[in-house]
Parts: C-alpha cells; sequence; structure tokens
C-alpha cells in the first residue's frame, strides 16, 4: 500500500535539500470530498500532503503556468518543480517532454502508484451513497475503498465507483519517476476500449444525433481545453473570432478531439470538470483507439519516440487516401 | 394576494396557462436545467438546483441584435433584430435566482434601458419556490442578504406544504396568474399560515454555509487591489469559465459581427455572454491585456461581485447560489476567499 508518510518525508526532504523549488501536489480543502492543488515550499508544509482516491487531479496542467512564469523572469529559478503524478498524469509528462515543451530536468517527479485501485468517480459514489454526504474517502486493504459520511464508514469496492477511464487504465503505475512512491502491482486490462462499444454499435444517423445533443448542450466554459496538460498553445483557434464564427460548439470540440490526436492519455479529467456532463472522453478516446488500430501508436509511454503526428512508417494504412 | 393549491391541482393550473411560453427545471442525466414545457404533468418541482439559472432565458447566451446586408454594392441595410413578445412563465425559480434577475436589472435599466433584455424580462413572469432544505451544500444566501423564502424577484412564491402549495403573489403578474385558475385556489386557513411561517423559519436553520462579517469585505477589498493575495488565492485557478458563466449574477457581454457572406456583404450583429476570467476579455488591440493573468482574473472576478457593484448599487453582486463552488474544478472556494481576503495581514 501506498504509505503517505513515506511521500512527506521524501517530499519535505527534497525542499530541504533545495533540490525543487517548490512541490505541486494534493491537500485537504477546507470544504469539499475532493483535495485541491497544493503549491508547497516550506519542507514543514509537506505535511499538509494528502493521498487518498480522491486526488483525481491531472497536475501536469500546472506545469504550463510554470513555464509561462519562468519565461517572464529575468533570472529565473533553475530548479525543478517536483510534481506528484498517478500512472496516467505520468505519460502526460512523457508527451510534454516528446513535444519539447518541457525538459527533463525541470521536473522532479514523485511517482504514486495506483496499485490495483485509481482514482474515485464521485457521481458514481453519490449514487451509491444515495443522498448522504460524503466527506472522506480512503484506500482500503482489500481493493476497496472507506467512505466516512455523515452516518459513519461504508466500505465500498473500488471497482463500483472508479472512474471509468481506470477500468480501462494501462498504466496503473508511473512510467516515468524520479522517486517512485508504492508498488507495481500487476493488473490485466482486457478491453482497454469497452466504453467505446456503445456509441460504436449505433448505426452512423443515431450516433450523430447522440452527439449533436450532447455537443448542443456546451457553453463554451473551456473547461475541457482549461484542464487539459496537453492544451498548451499560447493561443487557441476557438478564441479568434474569425475562425469560428459559426454558432454551433461542434468545430471546437472536434478541432480539439483531432488536435489530442496521439496525444490524449486519457486522465479523463476534461469529462470530469464539464459542468454540462457532455462525454468528451469519448472523443478522445476514439481517437486513441484509432491511433492503436491503424500506427499502432500509444502516446505517453515514450519520450524519445517520434510523436504520431509528426512522422510516418513505409507501412502506414492509406486507404484512406482517395 | 395569498392562496393555496392543491398539489394535485398543479398541472390543471399550469394547463390553464397555455397561452404562456412555460419554462420549468427538467433532469437530463443526473442535471437540471429550464426547458420549455409542453405538457403540464411533466412539471417537477422536486429538483436540486438548476446548472444554469433562469438568467439565461431573460438574457441568452448568444441573440442576434441586428442584422447587416448590402445587395448591388449600395448602401448597408441595417435591420434591428428585437426579441418576439411572447408571455412566458418560469416555475421553480429559486429565490437566490429570482433575486440575481433583480441584480441585472440594475445594470440593464440604468441610464439606457437595453430594449433586448427588457423586452423579454417583462414578458417573463417568475414562479419561485421556497427552498426547504438547500438545493446545493454550498447555499449560503442568508450571508448575502438573501432568504430561501426571498421574494425579490419573485411574481409569485410558492411554498411547499406537503400536499399543498402556499402561493404568495407579489406582484400584477402574479395576481394575473393565480386569476387565471380561480377555482383551483383555496383562501388560506389560519393553519396553511401557520405551517407557511412554521417552514420559512425552518428553511433558514438549513443553510448550512455562510460568509461571516460580510459586511466587512467591501471596505477591506478596496485595499487590496495591488495584494500578492491574488497571486496565492489563484495557483490554482485553471481560468476555465465555469464560474462566471454559471454564476446568475454576471452580465458582462462581448459583440461581435458575424459575417455569413463577404460579397454581397450580409451578417448578424450578435451579443454572447463574455467571461472575465478569460485571457482576451480585456486584451486590448494593441496586445496590451491590463488582466493579464489568472490572479488579476480573480480578483475582477471577486472585486466586481464585492466591492465595485456595492459601491454602485449597494448590493453584493452575489446571492448565494453556491454555483461556482459546486462546479470548480480545482475547489475554488468563492467563501473561503472572502473570509481570508476579510482577515487579511491582519
Amino acid at each position: 500500500m501506498v504509505n503517505l508518510e513515506e511521500l512527506k518525508k521524501e517530499a519535505s526532504q527534497i525542499l530541504k535539500e533545495g533540490k525543487v523549488k517548490y512541490i505541486i501536489g494534493f491537500q485537504r480543502s477546507s470544504n469539499g470530498l475532493l483535495p485541491v492543488p497544493a503549491f508547497i515550499k516550506d519542507p514543514e508544509d509537506a505535511d499538509k500532503l494528502v493521498w487518498d482516491p480522491a486526488c483525481v487531479y491531472n497536475l501536469t496542467l500546472f506545469l504550463r503556468d510554470e513555464k509561462r512564469k519562468k519565461e517572464k523572469e529575468k533570472e529565473p529559478d533553475e530548479r525543478p518543480v517536483g510534481i506528484i503524478v498517478k500512472g496516467c498524469d505520468s505519460r502526460a509528462i512523457n508527451v510534454l517532454l516528446q513535444e519539447e515543451f518541457i525538459k527533463r530536468e525541470d521536473v522532479y517527479v514523485l511517482g504514486i502508484s495506483c496499485e490495483n485501485t485509481g482514482v474515485l468517480d464521485e457521481k458514481k459514489l453519490a449514487k451509491k451513497l444515495k443522498g448522504k454526504k460524503a466527506k472522506r474517502v480512503e484506500f482500503g486493504a482489500k481493493d476497496d475503498f472507506v467512505i466516512t459520511t455523515e452516518d459513519g464508514q461504508v466500505k465500498i469496492a473500488a471497482q463500483e465507483v472508479l472512474a471509468e477511464r481506470c477500468l480501462e487504465c494501462k498504466a496503473h503505475f508511473p512510467v516515468i519517476y524520479d522517486v517512485l512512491i508504492g508498488e507495481k502491482t500487476k493488473r490485466n486490462v482486457e478491453n482497454p476500449f469497452k466504453s467505446l462499444e456503445k456509441t460504436e454499435s449505433l448505426p452512423p444517423e443515431e450516433r450523430w444525433k447522440f452527439w449533436k445533443e450532447q455537443i448542443e448542450k456546451c457553453i463554451r466554459c473551456y473547461a475541457c481545453r482549461s484542464v487539459c496538460p496537453m492544451c498548451y498553445c499560447d493561443e487557441c483557434v476557438a478564441d479568434t473570432i474569425n475562425f469560428v464564427v459559426t454558432p454551433e460548439n461542434f468545430v471546437y470540440h472536434f478541432v480539439r478531439a483531432i488536435h489530442l490526436a496521439g496525444r490524449c492519455i486519457d486522465c479523463g479529467e476534461c469529462e470530469r470538470v464539464c459542468p454540462l456532463d457532455i462525454p468528451v472522453r469519448f472523443l478522445n478516446k476514439k481517437l486513441e483507439k484509432e491511433a492503436k488500430e491503424l500506427f499502432d501508436y500509444e502516446a505517453g509511454f515514450d519520450p524519445e519516440k517520434p510523436s504520431l503526428v509528426s512522422s510516418f512508417k513505409d507501412e502506414d494504412p492509406e486507404d484512406f487516401i482517395r | 394576494m395569498e392562496k393555496v393549491l392543491l398539489k394535485k391541482a398543479f398541472p390543471q393550473w399550469v394547463k390553464k396557462l397555455e397561452s404562456y411560453t412555460i419554462y420549468s427545471p427538467q433532469k437530463d442525466g443526473d442535471l437540471w436545467n429550464y426547458e420549455v414545457i409542453k405538457n403540464s404533468e411533466a412539471i417537477d418541482l422536486d429538483y436540486l438546483n438548476t446548472v444554469l439559472s433562469p438568467k439565461k432565458i431573460i438574457f441568452p447566451q448568444r441573440e442576434v441584435l441586428l442584422e447587416f446586408s448590402t445587395s448591388n454594392e449600395e448602401e448597408l441595410k441595417v435591420k434591428e433584430v428585437l426579441p418576439e413578445e411572447m408571455p412566458a412563465v418560469i416555475f421553480g425559480v429559486r429565490p437566490c435566482d429570482a433575486k440575481a434577475l433583480t441584480l441585472t436589472d440594475k445594470v440593464f435599466g440604468g441610464d439606457f434601458k437595453d430594449p433586448y433584455y427588457w423586452k423579454r424580462r417583462n414578458s417573463t413572469a417568475l414562479v419561485g419556490l421556497t427552498c426547504n432544505a438547500p438545493p446545493s451544500s454550498n447555499c449560503f444566501c442568508l450571508s448575502v442578504d438573501g432568504s430561501p423564502y426571498s421574494k425579490e424577484g419573485l411574481d409569485i412564491l410558492m411554498t411547499d406544504l406537503g400536499d399543498k402549495y402556499y402561493a404568495e403573489s407579489f406582484t400584477k403578474k402574479g395576481d394575473e396568474l393565480l386569476n387565471s385558475a380561480k377555482a383551483l385556489f383555496k383562501t388560506p386557513t389560519a393553519k396553511d399560515k401557520k405551517d407557511l411561517e412554521k417552514i420559512k423559519a425552518e428553511s433558514k436553520k438549513k443553510v448550512k454555509r455562510q460568509i461571516k462579517d460580510t459586511a466587512k469585505i467591501p471596505p477591506k477589498l478596496k485595499d487590496m487591489f495591488d495584494s500578492p493575495f491574488w497571486d496565492e488565492e489563484s495557483l490554482s485557478c485553471i481560468r476555465c469559465g465555469i464560474c462566471t458563466y454559471l454564476c446568475p449574477t454576471c452580465h458582462c457581454f462581448d459583440m461581435n459581427d458575424e459575417v455569413t457572406s463577404s460579397s454581397p456583404i450580409q451578417g448578424e450583429r450578435v451579443r454572447t455572454w463574455d467571461n472575465c476570467q478569460f485571457p482576451d476579455f480585456t486584451m486590448h488591440s494593441s496586445g496590451h491585456n491590463p488582466r493579464p493573468d489568472k490572479a488579476s482574473r480573480l480578483r475582477q472576478r471577486i472585486l466586481h461581485k464585492f466591492q465595485y457593484f456595492v459601491e454602485l448599487y449597494k448590493n453584493y453582486q452575489c446571492t448565494g447560489c453556491g454555483r461556482c463552488i459546486s462546479k470548480c474544478p480545482v475547489g475554488i472556494d468563492i467563501i473561503e476567499v472572502l473570509e481570508k481576503a476579510r482577515d487579511y495581514g491582519r
């Protein structure tokens, strides 16, 4: 099991030694079940770090802020930033390295293994608890979660309340790290694209109807884009009014999906944050499947490999060219 | 005017209002949203709060202001497009959301009376519902001069008394709605009145969250414009627009000409919601941006609601609905930010 004390000790140590300028991690929120991002500078504050199944965020998105800030500084602190990552988040680090958005020496990666479980889907949990408010969620001893509610504790098998992406996870422990907390457990995922089956089985007209209804709900708050570590463009095409002149939301969502092909590492954050519950993850998942099936490409496993859209092989399929 | 209506007679009342467009909260998946209702039986008032407030009906996210065109290189023709006069009733409005409209009224009803806004506002009646229990765990209406049974902005307030609704009408529009089905409404008994008072008193106790000493916040914020506080508080902000787009009181808008044909020129001038959390909100054409980072944009959101608006209109521009707290992707909590600001540097 992941030992939180080990994480705190490591964090405190690297801060004390001045190895990192600060650590991006998770800390308790004053209200609500999900922890909030923590930016820890003082070694003593390392004690505030938490690790539980509600640590859903992919913190690598904050590397974008760090890079922008550093670019503006006259004499920037060249030390790396410590960052706490789960397996999926670590794949994002690899993509950012591959695309040369960050350099390896910019980050000190504190990897945490999800072992046999993963993170929570708050909505699934809310349904399970039928109106009772969860105050705290912790990893149990038997691949279960221990939920503290107003009326005491309940144990729920992790499988029942895990985020969809965790059920289809390809990297339950970090693929890149400087320190690894937790064990490298074995886990077999039978079908990493299972969630796509439902929409894929629909005839094209019905699939179109499904997406039309979903995407019409979009209010363009751009939370899916803002939370995505891969959406680091200085200027997004969706913000230039002379490009997206259509009142429809399709252009935005499809441009984003295409731009993430071969880059999305399925952290699922885009879908979690959508205030209108639009299943945006499916769009990215579908392209992830295409990349795998057509080009045998999986994002975020090897930073040395050329990226999907900037390379080709002789044996690449070309039957789509007519 | 005060009346009671049996719950089972509620659909019959709605049926009598067929000359109106009827909106009410509808469930889609796990979420509630206001939709136009075709069938009076389809109204379910046993709902939590909607994702978007009724603001989206009175002040839509995108609306056409005018159409322009040229033909055969003649002069430009401009045609104003005002919303159709369409009497509407919105059922199930939460008191915080109704109060929010009284705040946007101030903005769109100053020296210039915005005809687009007022055409919809004047032709819409708001039928509210007392929050017997808070619809969100982040409700804090009591801390911003509101209450779970506030009548501000409402034409009628309905209170659930178990098998019946107690309906209080405060306006001519409200009286008309009650009079449209006179036979269905009864005069409240002394017991009904007693029950109403009891439920109202209890509803106040159920609001769990609060801002302490809200009144101390606006004067404090006045001296915090250049404070490093905003950098600290905005560290985890991801710059999305959820907090402002879901806010029932946010009203900033942008105008653009959407050209559908360049020769001959044809297009529409549209007004869309704008969002102070977006980088291009204050971007100048020179490239200069007076609010260049997320710290200055969080500051803008807080100061607009708790300083500028208070100075201008003597009201907080927040009604405590809690949407921005519940839906923030990274748990930024306006109550916490305000309380920290109030105590900052002490």
